[in-house]
Formats: structure tokens, C-alpha cells, sequence
């Protein structure tokens, strides 16, 4: 750094705080008690801390692994909609605010605790489409990790959330999008896991050759401009519910948020939102 | 050439994402790889990082290190992040796995990670055991109590040698940044 040291010198408990920080990060606790101590001195010796790790780091990579082509295509791919999106975007970035912002309406409850205030009208609609549960077609991107025949069906994702205690069933709000026109849909989210299923009756089936929906979360830990792209899916033409469990390929802490888009076949890595469908509050 | 790859990015030139992947993607994904705990993690990891390099790129001021340090602070930092919130998960290779470091020939090392190789220089001057505890800490993303287990040592030497150590290194990396720049002045 070109920057000489700061004069004053750290005391060992902020010094071991620092290099804890650089090194594996801190707790909670610890970092409550690195901010009473922060200072001009902490910050200074943090960022050479920091800068000395990340040297080492360097130093120590020698010949890199070079990173596989699949992978690289992907960030490539994500770097280069994302970039495309910010300078397109001022509108996009004001409609993602404001689709989060406008869904204070959704409904959030807890399945398995208090009886369900609204149980007997969406219960009916879901109970009128139960028969015909079908398996989402088209998912064109695998979730990361996952190898090919692991996965359970829909359905039994479904089965499986319903079983746990704690689970969130999330009304959607159908939006003004013509394909939107009479769809009912709501999201079943397990917060511990951070996993979930999205469920339709009614909404327009697609042209796999002309569009898919893709689904979003928006993670509290995230940029809200830039949803978690959760997977796309095609709705066929006899569909009567469509069970579609939620690949989120970045890891989501915190979902706060869940829409539906319509996106170009194959879907879109950051979405303009142009075209949302559904949008729902998770709390 | 390197930083203009980050102030080109920064700019929004997506002509310059496959220069950014073709300079730092060994890179990230070695570090990815070495604190990810799972080969997975190390995936969705590099597909972060460089969101964070994106959105970081305008930071980047060459006067305070090179590119290829700067990058790999923000590896880090998202890195360790990650580490954290995984918590007690087992590492992706048991301790007694961990392949020792071939740490770079300060000689040979290019100029535009000059700051790395004032790094590599430092570390030779250290004791071994100090070298050991940052080298498991700091490449092989081992806890300061992973450490101490490991080696057998107690907690307050293992912190001790990493503070030593690492403040030994940052000194002698503003020492020979200040060497250089008093050279090029004169």
C-alpha cells in the first residue's frame, strides 16, 4: 500500500481481533466488540491487514486452477446480462423497487400452527386442480450441484415441505399481464432451508419456441435490483395446477420476495422486469 | 492493461467480461476451491465474486496494490463470508489432505502483482512456524482453533504466531512499497 502506517499502534486484543477478521471472519459477539473499539487506528490496520492477507493469497495461488468452461461460460453469461441490465436500467432497477415495494398486500401464514384464515377459498381452487399435479416441464438449467436423477418430483418436494413444522405458504398477487388474467398462485417456503415450491392454477400456458416464466427470489442479503434467478418453467396447455419447485442458483439467505416473470426461452440471468406476472411478500 | 480490464468494467464495457474472466478466473477459482467447502459452494462462490468484482471494479485505484491483489481481497471477503454462515460443515478434505503451498518466486514474479510478491518476499523472512499458521489460516481457510487442533498447539500461540506473523508481512510490504515509491521520486 502506498500509504504509510498509521502512527498510534493497536493494542494485542484489537490486533487479534483484526487478523481474525482478515483471516475467518468474526462472530457476532466479536464484531459488536471490534465496533466499540473501532477507530482511525482499527480501520487503518484492518485495511493493511486485509491487503497483507490478500497478498499472501496471491503469493501462495502459484500456477492457478484454471476454472472449468462450464462454469466460466455461466459467470461470463451472468456478468455480461447483468452489465447489459444496469445500463439499460434505471427503469428496470425503479421497477424492481417498486415491485417489491407494492406487495405489502400479500398473504403470509404458518402451515401447521394457527388455523388458516383464509383456508376455505384457496382451498377449493387448489382442491379443484389437485388431480391434475403436473411435472414442470423445461427446466433448462440444472440447479448447481446437482447431479442429473437426484431430485425428487415436484409433487414430492411439495409433500415433503408440507411435512415440516414451520412452513410458510405465500399468496401471490396476480398482476394487470394478460397471461396473469384469472391465475391464482402462492409459494410454500421452508425459511430454515431457504427452499421452496411455487404453485399455479390458471395462469396462460406458453410457447416453449416463443417464452418461459421465470421464476425470482429477492434475497435480503442482495442487491434488490438483482433478484436470485429461481429457475425457468413452461405451463402446458392441459395444465390445471402446476407445481414448480424453486432452483435458486446463488445461495439465498433471506427471501423476502417472490415474482413471476415472462422472459425470452430460456430465461434471463437479471430480468427487467418487464413482465411480471405474480409478485409475493414473504413477510 | 490490468487495470484498464477493472475500469472498463466499471464503465459497463461488456466487451471487457471475457479479458476479466481470461486474467482473473484461475485465480478466483483457486481461491474458491481452496475456502469453499464443498465443490458446489465453490461454484455458486465464483459466480459471486465476480458480481462483487463488477460492482467493485470502480474502487480500484492502482496506487494501493495491484489488480490481482485487489481481486483477491474481494474473494475473500465474500469467501470468508461464506465460510462463516456454513459454519460447522466438514471441509471439502479432511486437514491431513491439504496440499502445501508452492509459494511464487518473489524473483519471477510478474511486476503487476508486485504487492503478491512483496508478500512472497516477507514470508521467506518468517519462521517456519509462523509461515505454517498463515499458510493453514489464510490458503487452507483452517479456524485459528482448527489450527491449534491441528498442530497440537495451544490457541494463544497459534494466535500469537498468526499476529506476528501477518504484522511482520504488512511491515515489510510498506516498507518496500515506500522503497519503491522514494526510488521512482529520486
Amino acid at each position: 500500500m502506498a500509504e504509510t502506517g498509521p502512527q498510534k499502534e493497536p493494542d494485542e486484543a484489537m490486533l487479534d481481533l483484526l487478523i481474525k477478521q482478515v483471516s475467518e471472519g468474526l462472530s457476532p459477539e466479536e464484531q459488536r466488540e471490534l465496533d466499540v473499539l473501532d477507530n482511525e487506528v482499527a480501520s487503518a490496520y484492518a485495511r493493511d491487514l486485509e491487503h497483507a492477507a490478500a497478498a499472501i493469497s496471491v503469493a501462495g495461488t502459484g500456477e492457478p486452477e484454471p476454472m472449468p468452461q462450464a462454469l466460466r461460460a455461466r459467470i461470463e453469461a451472468q456478468l455480461e446480462a447483468a452489465m447489459a441490465a444496469s445500463a439499460a436500467s434505471g427503469a428496470a432497477a425503479r421497477n424492481a423497487h417498486s415491485s417489491t415495494d407494492g406487495v405489502r398486500s400479500s398473504t403470509v401464514r404458518s402451515i401447521g400452527a394457527a388455523p388458516r384464515p383464509q383456508s376455505r377459498s384457496t382451498a377449493g381452487w387448489w382442491a379443484a386442480a389437485a388431480c391434475l399435479v403436473l411435472a414442470v416441464l423445461g427446466w433448462l438449467r440444472a440447479p448447481l450441484g446437482q447431479g442429473p436423477g437426484t431430485a425428487p418430483t415436484p409433487a414430492q418436494q411439495l409433500n415433503a415441505l408440507l411435512a415440516q413444522p414451520g412452513i410458510l405458504q405465500i399468496q401471490l398477487d396476480m398482476t394487470a399481464e394478460p397471461a396473469a388474467a384469472g391465475a391464482k398462485a402462492d409459494v410454500v417456503w421452508d425459511p430454515r432451508t431457504q427452499q421452496g415450491v411455487m404453485r399455479f392454477v390458471g395462469l396462460k400456458p406458453n410457447d416453449p419456441a416463443q417464452h418461459q416464466y421465470q421464476l425470482w427470489i429477492f434475497d435480503g442479503d442482495r442487491d434488490q435490483r438483482y433478484p436470485v434467478d429461481g429457475g425457468v418453467f413452461n405451463v402446458p396447455p392441459t395444465a390445471g395446477q402446476v407445481v414448480v419447485p424453486i432452483h435458486a442458483k446463488l445461495p439465498v439467505q433471506a427471501a423476502k420476495a417472490f415474482a413471476v416473470t415472462i422472459e425470452k426461452p430460456g430465461g434471463v440471468v437479471v430480468s427487467g422486469l418487464e413482465h411480471v406476472v405474480a409478485i409475493g411478500k414473504a413477510g | 492493461m490490468n487495470s484498464t480490464v477493472l475500469q472498463r468494467m466499471a464503465s459497463g464495457d461488456v466487451a471487457a467480461v471475457r479479458e476479466c474472466m481470461d486474467r482473473y478466473g484461475a485465480l478466483v477459482w483457486s481461491l474458491a476451491r481452496r475456502l469453499s467447502r464443498t465443490a458446489a459452494d465453490a461454484e455458486d462462490a465464483a459466480q459471486e465474486i465476480f458480481l462483487d468484482i463488477w460492482r467493485s471494479a470502480a474502487r480500484y485505484d492502482a496506487s494501493r496494490g495491484s489488480d490481482k491483489v485487489f481481486v483477491a481481497t474481494i474473494a475473500r471477503r465474500r469467501l470468508i463470508d461464506r465460510l462463516r454462515k456454513k459454519g460447522g460443515e466438514p471441509p471439502m478434505e479432511p486437514p491431513e489432505a491439504l496440499e502445501s503451498i508452492a509459494w511464487s518466486d518473489p524473483a519471477t514474479e510478474p511486476a503487476t502483482a508486485i504487492d503478491a510478491s512483496h508478500a512472497a518476499r516477507a514470508l521467506q523472512e518468517l519462521r517456519p512456524e509462523q509461515r505454517q499458521v498463515l499458510e493453514l489460516g489464510l490458503m487452507h481457510g483452517l479456524s485459528q482453533s482448527e489450527i491449534a487442533s491441528r498442530l497440537s498447539m495451544p490457541l494463544g500461540t497459534v494466535k500469537s504466531l498468526m499476529r506476528r506473523g501477518l504484522m511482520r508481512v504488512r511491515e515489510y510490504m510498506n516498507i518496500e512499497i515506500e522503497g519503491v515509491a522514494g526510488r521512482a521520486d529520486g
